[in-house]
Parts: C-alpha cells; structure tokens; sequence
C-alpha cells in the first residue's frame, strides 16, 4: 500500500466578521491515494470551493479560522509557516480556475508566466525555463505553441487560456492537481477537449486530481470516486459508477433526479424543495431534515455519523444500513 | 380599465412570429479617425417561424448570435437587415407600434438579479408594467399579487421583498411573474436557469411547463444545455456563428441530426455512464472569431467532412426529413460535395 496523497481530518473552516461567522466547512474527513480522482459535487454554497481552498490555504486568511488537519504530500498544510507555504504552493499541489481570463495575470505574456513559477521552484536558468515552457504548451496542446509562449491572455479564446492555465499549474509537475469548475464557462465542444485533456495528463504524469464541480456528467467523465457535499459535509463518498447508478442519501438521490437527461422530455422533472440552510444558522441534525422526504427523529437530533453498506460506500444518513461498522 | 389579453390575429396556421432574413453587423472602428474595421457578423440573414402554441428552442455556443437574435426579437435593438412579423404584422412601419408588441412579447433574461430593479419590491416591479399600460395602482397590485402565486411565491411573504432579500431560484421566479403581467402571447427565454443549481433548475423547468399549458404561451427558449432543450422545446434550432446550421423537430435533431455541427454538439454531452466514458472529443478549437468568419460554410474549419466546394458555397437550408432543414452540401442534393445525394430523376 503505497502512501496518502492527502489526508484531511475533521476539516472546519469558519469565515468571522463583525456580524456574522458563516460555517463554510462542518468537519469533513477524506483520503486521496496518488493517481486517484476525486470529484466534489455540490451545489452553491456547499463548501466544495471552500473546502478545496483550504487543501492550500488560499482562504483570505484574517477572515478565516481553520481547525482540523491537512496533508498533502507529507506537508502539514494548516501549520506550515508562509516560506514553506510557498514551497508547498505550486510545487507540491497546485490549482486550475474556472475562469482563465481573471486567474491569469493580464499584463504579462502566457510564457513569462509559467517561467515565472519554473524559476521560483527549481534551480534552473531563463533559458531552460523556456524551453520547458513551450514543452508545456506542446503538452497541454496549444497550437504553434512557440508562438503562443509570446501571447497575452486576452489574445487567447476560452479554450486555449484554460490550456493556457492548465501549462502553469502543471510547470513543476505537482503531485497534486486541484480543479475548481475548470470548464464550467467553456463552450460545450471545448469543454469535453479540456476534460479529456484533464484526464489524460492525470495519467501520464501521475497526478492525484480533485476536481469540484456542480455537474453530475463532468463528475462522471472523469472521476474514480465523487464525494456529494452539502452545507458543508460530506452527505456520501462512493466509487463513480455506484454513486451515479444508485445514490444512497436522499440529498445525492435528488440531485440525480432533478439532472435534466435525455429521455426525461415529457416526464415530470422530480425536485428538492425548499432552498439549503443559512450557513450562519446550520440546525442540530441533519442539515438536510428540512428538505428530506423520510425525515425522522433521529434526523433531528444529531448530525447522522457516515454510515457504510459496502466498501468504499459510505453516506451520513440514518436510513442507510451500516454493515460494515467494524471495517470502517 | 382592466387589462384584456389580445386576440389571436392570423388564425392557428399563422407562425405567432416570423423571421426573415435577419441580420446584425455591429461595426468595428479602428484608430483615431474611427475608420470601419469590418464588423462583427453577429447574425446573418437568419430565417425561421415560431408556431402558435409551442416552444422552439435555440442551442449554440458562445458567439453564436442567439442571444443578439432574441434582442432582435425583442426590438432591443435595429436590425441591420431583415423583418420580423408577429402575427403576419409587422413591427412599426404602419404596423404595430412597439408598444403595441411589447405587451404581447415579454422577455426573461439569465441573470435574475441585473434584470430587476433593486430599489422596487418584487411587488412593484411586477406591478410596474400593468400600471403604464393602464391599471390604476389598486388593480396593478392586485395583478401582481395573482402573478406571484402563479410562480409559486406566497404574495404576502414576498410582495413587499427587495430583490437582494430573494435566492437566484425566487428571483427568477419574480422575472416569469414580471414577463406575464401584461399577458403576452410569446415569452422569449434567454437562458433563464442557466444561473441556477440543479435542484432549482428542476424547480423553474417544471413551472415554466405548467405555465405555458395554463396561459397558452408560445415560447422561444434559448440555451447552451442541450438536456434542457431537449427537454422543453418542440422544435430546434441549432446555430453557428450566426447562421442557421439545422432546424427541425425535436426528435429529428436529437435522434437524426443531419448536420455535423448539430452530430458534434450532441456527442460533447457527457456521456452520464462511467463505464463508457468519452473518448475522443468530436471537434478541436473553439470555435472561430465571428469578426472574420470563414468562407462558404462556416463551421468548414472544424468540420472533419469539409472539401474545397465549402470553402466556396454558403450553404443553404436544404431539405433533410419531415419538417428538418440542415445547412450542409452533404444534405444539398447535386451540391458538389462527394457525399451530397444525387439529384432525384
């Protein structure tokens, strides 16, 4: 058994201001194996950004307190000081955005940028940070890549800053790579390129991958397990195909059959009612109770610990049989 | 004098709304003398009828003019080229004044909140149009008041609310009860639940469906999600770079598609079945500067079956089933194009 790429245990990220402090994250636990895909489906104000953020601590840090632990590759990330942070950032684990043209500097070419980071992790000259760059290009498929290196951001479409994005994150080969939404404001036809693109280079350069995002399809095309988050837990963790077939908690089952499908057309779409809770007022229970149709007691009382049915399967609902209480 | 919903012109046979040849050029200015620089084809000589009673719905990437299209529609802005009858009347011109049209055209716009005023109550802006077309106060708030239980918002909860004070799914809510307060015959959807969560996208699809039945609207529904026109409209209208590329029924443009374009949009989709993920993705590129498109066919530079006669031949809408139209020499019989069928004896 080979190490944890990640290990995040009983994650809480708070956001204080004067009026209110927002619950963003309510203790999540997960694990990442190298070469693993793990996508985070949620919906707005789920956490999934949140809790993304904080595997490199790019919450503004004067609103935010932390609490739990997090590793990632070996580095304690909540303890490490700014000098080692920076080490970690970009060098260990690094970030792609879902939109290119506000995550890129606009004033500096695409090549200066990915030099730029070459040159801060790794003890080489301008020259070979260059030619690693058009590399990179070449990796990441932009056309007449040389040229390119030359171009600023708004000289690119959608889809070639996105590559473009995607270059600089992968410039110091990372062993982990965290996406945010990377396609949700690229075209249909560009989309499916840059989620293949994704899963190709996660394979040939090895990488542990956790991707966010709010559509079941993108999860589906590239994930090996998908966490459901809502009101910042983790509702089920399961391996893509059993999460996408048979969703266990009523939050993951609802998301599945409000998904607009072919073949839906002319059938009623089911729905989720009532909106997700206020995160400054999070309730005792399960924070989903007051949307669930099989809501009970237990549900009220106390948050529903992860309940296992299989292995690898696992969901905070009491309605879900716990048969594996002792493997997990 | 309360507000009457307006009577059905042309008769059942009659599209609720034509369009013929539209097009829209924005010109480009360059330098200090702002000399023209060519202009961007936004749309270009655009045709298509909306039939009494059902949806049409346009799919398209970014760029492709559907949104400048419903503008048009809308009468947001001057067409360079083309006309637009509603009803078999035209727009201005000895035709009906715009705001003749307006009460029988009402538009809902993707993001809920830039659409509503933030200084009026939800109650107010809906009450805002019936008012300058007629309606004392007391009758307009009482339109309004109807309007919300309609979409599904208790009045006496949300009337007196600020737009800030509402979800994405309740603001959008408010925008439907808005676009109805005058009891158009047409409601034009840009993207209306493109902004929202899936669980609230449901939501608002389902009362859109309901709506339409209880009002007898026509509408025209406008988005990139291709699950969810599928799932509303009747016909389809596919779009590139401001052309038409195919138009037709639902399940001919779903389960039959004769254009490459329509065969690539379809084939991006997810595929929703981990066991049989995608891949190869259909098309390389984005998609093109509208500035400068390309010769003949636009979609040529993307397009895997593209031979020199589409670099020379602006394709028209040709035939390709009952009631299915596609914009490609393949489907043009006799076009020059090696797969085109043969010229019927």
């Amino acid at each position: 058994m080979t190490d944890k790429l990640v290990e995040v245990h009983d994650l809480h990220v708070r956001f204080v201001s004067r009026d209110a402090t927002v619950r963003a994250v309510n203790g999540v636990d997960f694990d990442l194996m190298p070469r693993e895909t793990l996508c985070i489906l949620g919906e707005s104000g789920s956490g999934k950004s949140v809790t993304l953020r904080a595997l490199m601590r790019l919450n503004p840090p004067r609103r935010t307190v932390m609490s739990g632990t997090v590793r990632v590759g070996g580095h304690d990330v909540l303890a490490a000081s700014p000098r080692q942070l920076a080490d970690i950032r970009g060098g260990v684990v690094s970030m792609i955005f879902q939109e290119p043209a506000t995550a890129l500097d606009p004033v500096f070419t695409i090549g200066q940028q990915i030099r730029e980071t070459i040159l801060r992790h790794e003890p080489i000259g301008r020259a070979a940070a260059d030619r690693r760059a058009q590399e990179l290009l070449e990796i990441v498929q932009i056309p007449s890549a040389r040229r390119r290196l030359d171009s600023y951001p708004h000289e690119l479409s959608g889809g070639l800053r996105q590559r473009a994005m995607i270059a600089i994150a992968l410039s110091c080969r990372p062993k982990l790579l965290l996406a945010d939404e990377p396609t949700t404001a690229l075209d249909a036809t560009v989309q499916i390129q840059i989620l293949l693109l994704l899963r190709q280079l996660q394979q040939d350069m090895g990488m542990g991958v956790i991707f966010v995002t709010h559509d079941l399809g993108v999860a589906g095309e590239v994930a090996d397990r998908i966490a459901v988050m809502y009101a910042g837990r983790f509702v089920e963790v399961g391996p893509v195909a059993s999460l996408m077939r048979a969703p266990l908690h009523p939050y993951a089952q609802g998301l599945l059959g409000a998904t607009v499908h072919a073949g839906a057309r002319g059938t009623r779409l089911t729905t989720i009612p009532g909106a997700p809770p206020n995160l400054e007022h999070l309730p005792q229970g399960c924070a989903f109770a007051p949307r669930c149709a099989w809501v009970e007691d237990a549900c009220l009382s106390a948050v529903p610990a992860l309940r296992s049915p299989a292995p690898g399967q696992a969901a905070r609902c009491v309605r879900v049989p716990d048969t594996l209480q002792d493997a997990a | 004098m309360p507000l009457v919903a307006l009577p059905d012109v042309g008769g059942p046979a009659q599209p609720l709304l034509s369009v013929r040849g539209l097009q829209k050029h924005f010109p480009l200015r360059a330098g200090f003398l702002g000399r023209s620089a060519g202009a961007v084809q936004a749309v270009d000589d655009v045709t298509f009828a909306i039939r009494k009673g059902e949806t049409l719905g346009i799919v398209g990437e970014s760029g492709c003019g559907k949104s400048t299209t419903s503008r048009l529609i809308m009468a947001l802005m001057e067409p360079t080229a083309g006309e637009i009858l509603f009803d078999g009347q035209p727009i201005g011109h000895g035709g009906l004044t715009l705001k003749e049209y307006r009460r029988q055209v009402q538009m809902v716009f993707q993001d809920s909140y830039s659409s509503l005023n933030p200084r009026l109550t939800v109650g107010e802006s809906i009450a805002f149009a019936p008012k300058v077309h007629g309606l004392d106060t007391r009758r307009a708030i009482a339109r309004a008041h109807e309007l919300l239980t309609a979409v599904g918002l208790n009045p006496t909860q949300f009337a007196r609310r600020y737009p800030h004070e509402l979800s994405g799914g309740q603001r959008q809510r408010v925008n439907i009860a808005r676009a109805l307060a005058l009891q158009p015959r047409l409601l034009i959807l840009d993207e209306p639940v493109s902004a929202l969560d899936k669980s609230v996208e449901a939501q608002v699809l389902n009362l859109l469906v309901d709506l339409k039945a209880q009002f007898g609207l026509t509408y025209l529904f406008i988005s990139h999600d291709l699950n969810v026109v599928q799932y509303v409209s009747d016909r389809v209208l596919v779009m590139y770079l401001g052309r038409v590329a195919e138009i037709g029924p639902v399940d001919a443009i779903y389960g039959a598609a004769a254009h490459p374009y329509t065969m690539a949009l379809l084939d991006s989709r997810p595929s929703m079945d981990p066991g049989n993920r995608r891949k190869v993705p259909p098309l390389t590129g984005d998609p093109p500067n509208p500035v400068n498109p390309p010769s003949g066919c636009r979609f040529r530079t993307r397009c895997t079956a593209a031979e020199p006669i589409c670099a020379a031949t602006v394709p028209p809408l040709a035939p390709a089933g009952q009631d299915h139209a596609a914009a490609c020499l393949m489907v043009l019989p006799g076009s020059g194009h090696s797969r085109a069928p043969a010229i019927a004896a």
